[in-house]
C-alpha cells in the first residue's frame, strides 16, 4: 500500500487506504484519548489527518509514580508507564464518544506478552477504529515495549501475531534504541506490517544534583522534542530506504515543531508527519504547519504532499525526478 | 458539531490561548515576583483555584503552570505571583512591560466552598499564597467569620501590617496581617520561622490548630479548610482536617506538559471507592479533597 493523493486538497493523502485530510498525525501519549485537546479554543482534530490514542494494554494500568515528566534542553523526558483504562474500556466507553467525522483515529497497542498484543489488537479490530499502531518501542515499562522492539526477531513475532487477527491497517512503531533499524524494518515488512511510525522516544535520564536523586520516578524516561530531531530524521531516511521498495509508508516523528521540520521528514521519506511534544508549547501548531506545507508545495510546484515524499537528493546520486510518489 | 454533540462535550472550547501583554513586573525579596498581564478571556473565565499555562521564553520547549492570584473580568487583567525556581521562571521574571507571553487558561477544577460552612480557614504557604488570595477575594464578606493564614520562611511578597480585626484564641502577639485581607474585612494572620515581627513563630498549620481548638462544637461544624502550598504543609493541613473532622480542599502542583489532560504527566495518586487511581492535576485538579489524596505516594 502506498501514500498517494486522492483529491484537490494538496495536503490530503491516502495512507494505507485511509484518507488523511493533512499529513499531520497527532502522536500517541500526547493527546490522551482524542478529546483532551478540544478543550482549547481554536484547536480542532480536523486539522490533523489522524489522531493516535494513548498506548492501550489488555488490563488497566496505573502507570509509573511521579515525577513522570521533566523539561530538558530542547526537549523533555517522560515516563508515564502506559497509564490506561484497558482495551475493553477504551473500545466500549471511549470510542463511542469520538467524532469519526473529524479525523481518522488510530489505536496504539501495547502489551507485556505477545498474547496481550494479540488480545488488544483483536478488541480494536472489532471496533470502529481506523487503524492499529503496534507500540513495540515504549521505553517506560519493565516488560514488553522495547524488550520486543529492540530485537528484529521479537518485533517480527509481535507483528506477525497481530497481523493474523486484524485486516485493519497495521502500523509498527519502531524504537531508535536499537542497533539495526533497517533489519528490524525488513523483518516487520515480511511479518505483514502495512506502515511504520519512526521514531519513538530515545531513552534518557535526568538527575537532581542537590538531592542526588533521579528526577523521574521511573529513573529513566523517553526523550522527545527538538532534541531528538536529527536522530529521527536519520532513522526515517534509513527505514525509507528499506520500506520504499515495498510501498510501505512511514509516519515520521521526533521533534517536529514547524512546517520546515515536517518538510524535512517528508523529503527524508515520511508520507505523514507526527506532532507530539510541540503541542505542549503551542496547542494551535497544526494550523501553522499545514499552512507552511501548503505554501512550500505551491512555491516548489508540487501538486501534493505525496509528490514530495522521499525526494531527498543524495550526493553523487542522480537527481531524483521531482513529483515521483513515495514507494 | 451538532448541538447534541456539543452538549455531550461540555469540555470543548473552555481553555483560551491569548497573546498577553505584560503590564508590570513587581520584584519582592527572595526572588518573588508579581506579574500583571492582559488576558481578557482568561480573566473572564477564571475561578479561585484556576491556573494558566504560560510560555516563559521561546527558547524553552515547555510552558509553566502558574496559579492565578487575581483575574479582573472588567479590565481583562490577570495576576500571577511566583518565586523563581528553575530556568523557566527566571526567564519569565525578565519579561518587561509591553512584551507578550502566551497565556493558556483558565485551566482546572476550582475550589468549591460547601454551602453552610461559613467559617472558611484558608491556609497558604509560600508559592501557595496566590489561590488563597483569589479565594478570599471571591468569598469577600462571606469569609468574615473565617480566617486567612499565610506562611512563609522568606519575607512575604507584601508589606504586613498589624491587624485591626480581632481573632479569638490566637497566641499573644500574633498580630501581623495581610493588608489586602484587612481591606476586605477578612481576618488574617501570618506565620514564619524567619523571625518577622508579629508573625506566629511556627508552622502555619499549627497556628490553624490553635484557632480551631478555641472554637466550640457548633462553630467547628461550620469550618472548611482550603490549602495551597508545599507538600509538607498540605500534608499537615490534611492531618489537621482529619483531627477536627473537617472537610478540606487542597490545591496541588506537579510538573506539567500539556495541561489539558492529554499526557498523564502530572498525576497524583488518590484513593477512590474502586481502589487507587492516578488523577491528572491539570484537569482532574488542581483542587482535590485532601482525604482522598494518597499522601504517602506523594513526591516532595
Ligand atoms: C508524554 C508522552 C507520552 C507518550 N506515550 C506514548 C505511548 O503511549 N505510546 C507510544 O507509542 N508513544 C508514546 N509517546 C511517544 C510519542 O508518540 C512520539 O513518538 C515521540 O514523543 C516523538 O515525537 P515528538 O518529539 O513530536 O513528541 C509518548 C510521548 C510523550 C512525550
Ligand atoms: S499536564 Fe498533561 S495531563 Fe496534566
Amino acid at each position: 500500500m502506498t501514500a498517494t493523493t486522492t483529491d484537490t486538497n494538496p495536503l490530503a493523502l491516502d495512507f494505507c487506504g485511509l484518507r488523511f485530510a493533512s499529513p499531520i498525525v497527532l502522536l500517541s501519549g500526547c493527546v490522551g484519548f482524542g478529546e483532551e485537546y478540544t478543550r482549547v479554543v481554536g484547536f480542532s482534530n480536523r486539522d490533523a489527518g489522524a489522531v493516535v490514542l494513548k498506548g492501550t494494554t489488555g488490563m488497566a494500568r496505573l502507570g509509573n509514580p511521579p515525577h513522570r515528566i521533566y523539561e530538558t534542553p530542547q526537549g523533555m523526558l517522560n515516563a508515564i508507564g502506559l497509564q490506561n483504562p484497558g482495551a475493553r474500556q477504551v473500545v466500549e466507553e471511549i470510542l463511542p464518544t469520538l467524532d469519526f467525522g473529524e479525523t481518522r483515529f488510530i489505536a496504539n497497542v501495547s502489551g507485556s506478552t505477545i498474547e496481550e498484543y494479540v488480545e488488544v489488537t483483536r478488541l480494536f479490530d472489532d471496533s470502529p477504529i481506523d487503524a492499529i499502531e503496534i507500540n513495540i518501542s515504549c521505553p517506560n515499562v519493565k516488560e514488553g515495549g522495547v524488550a520486543f522492539g529492540n530485537y528484529p526477531e521479537m518485533s517480527a513475532r509481535v507483528v506477525e501475531a497481530c497481523r493474523r487477527v486484524t485486516s485493519k491497517p497495521l502500523i509498527t512503531k519502531l524504537s531508535p534504541n536499537q542497533t539495526d533499524i533497517q533489519e528490524n524494518a525488513r523483518r516487520c515488512i515480511e511479518a505483514g506490517t502495512d506502515a511504520f511510525a519512526v521514531i519513538n522516544t530515545v531513552m534518557g535520564m535526568a538527575i537532581d544534583a542537590e538531592q542526588r536523586r533521579p528526577v523521574i520516578g521511573n529513573v529513566q524516561g523517553g526523550l522527545s522534542g527538538p532534541a531528538i530531531k536529527p536522530i529521527a530524521l536519520l532513522k526515517v531516511h534509513q527505514v525509507h530506504q528499506v520500506a520504499q521498495r515495498h510501498g510501505v509508508p512511514i509516519i515520521g516523528q521526533g521533534g517536529i515543531v514547524s512546517a520546515r521540520d515536517a518538510l524535512e521528514f517528508i523529503i527524508a521519506g515520511a508520507a505523514a508527519v507526527g506532532v507530539g511534544t510541540a503541542l505542549f508549547y503551542d496547542p494551535l501548531v497544526c494550523r501553522k504547519i499545514n499552512e507552511g506545507i501548503r505554501d512550500y508545495l505551491g512555491r516548489h510546484g508540487f501538486g501534493s504532499v505525496a509528490q514530495l515524499v522521499g525526494t531527498l537528493e543524495l550526493p553523487g546520486a542522480p537527481a531524483a525526478a521531482a513529483g515521483r510518489a513515495a514507494g | 458539531m451538532t448541538e447534541a454533540a456539543a452538549k455531550d462535550r461540555p469540555h470543548r472550547g473552555t481553555i483560551f490561548v491569548e497573546d498577553a501583554e505584560v503590564l508590570d513586573v513587581e520584584a519582592w525579596p527572595a526572588e518573588q515576583f508579581i506579574m500583571r498581564l492582559v488576558a481578557p478571556q482568561c480573566a473572564a473565565h477564571a475561578r479561585a483555584g484556576s491556573f494558566a499555562h504560560v510560555t516563559c521564553d521561546p527558547a524553552l520547549p515547555m510552558r509553566r503552570p502558574l496559579s492565578l492570584m487575581r483575574a479582573d473580568p472588567g479590565s481583562g487583567v490577570i495576576e500571577f505571583l511566583f518565586k523563581i525556581v528553575g530556568d523557566g521562571l527566571r526567564l519569565l521574571a525578565q519579561r518587561r512591560p509591553g512584551e507578550t507571553v502566551s497565556v493558556m487558561g483558565p485551566i482546572g477544577r476550582p475550589f468549591t466552598p460547601t454551602p453552610g460552612r461559613r467559617r472558611p480557614l484558608l491556609v497558604g504557604g509560600g508559592v501557595g499564597i496566590p489561590p488563597m488570595v483569589f479565594l478570599a477575594e471571591a468569598l469577600g464578606p462571606a469569609a468574615r467569620d473565617g480566617l486567612v493564614l499565610m506562611g512563609s520562611e522568606v519575607p512575604f511578597p507584601f508589606d504586613p501590617a498589624d491587624s485591626r480585626l480581632d481573632v479569638a484564641h490566637l497566641p499573644q502577639g500574633v498580630v501581623a496581617a495581610m493588608p489586602l485581607m484587612e481591606n476586605l474585612g477578612v481576618p488574617s494572620r501570618l506565620a514564619s520561622l524567619g523571625g518577622f515581627p508579629g508573625c506566629y513563630p511556627g508552622y502555619v498549620t499549627e497556628l490553624g490548630r490553635e484557632w480551631l481548638r478555641g472554637l466550640d462544637a457548633g462553630a467547628l461544624q461550620e469550618v472548611e479548610i482550603f490549602a495551597c502550598g508545599p507538600t509538607p504543609m498540605l500534608k499537615a493541613a490534611a492531618a489537621l482536617a482529619r483531627d477536627f473532622g473537617l472537610p478540606c480542599q487542597v490545591s496541588l502542583e506537579e510538573y506539567m506538559a500539556c495541561a489539558v489532560g492529554g499526557c498523564a504527566g502530572c498525576v497524583v495518586q488518590v484513593n477512590t471507592p474502586a481502589g487507587p487511581a492516578m488523577k491528572r492535576v491539570c484537569v482532574d485538579g488542581p483542587v482535590f479533597e485532601a482525604a482522598a489524596v494518597d499522601w504517602g505516594a506523594m513526591q516532595h
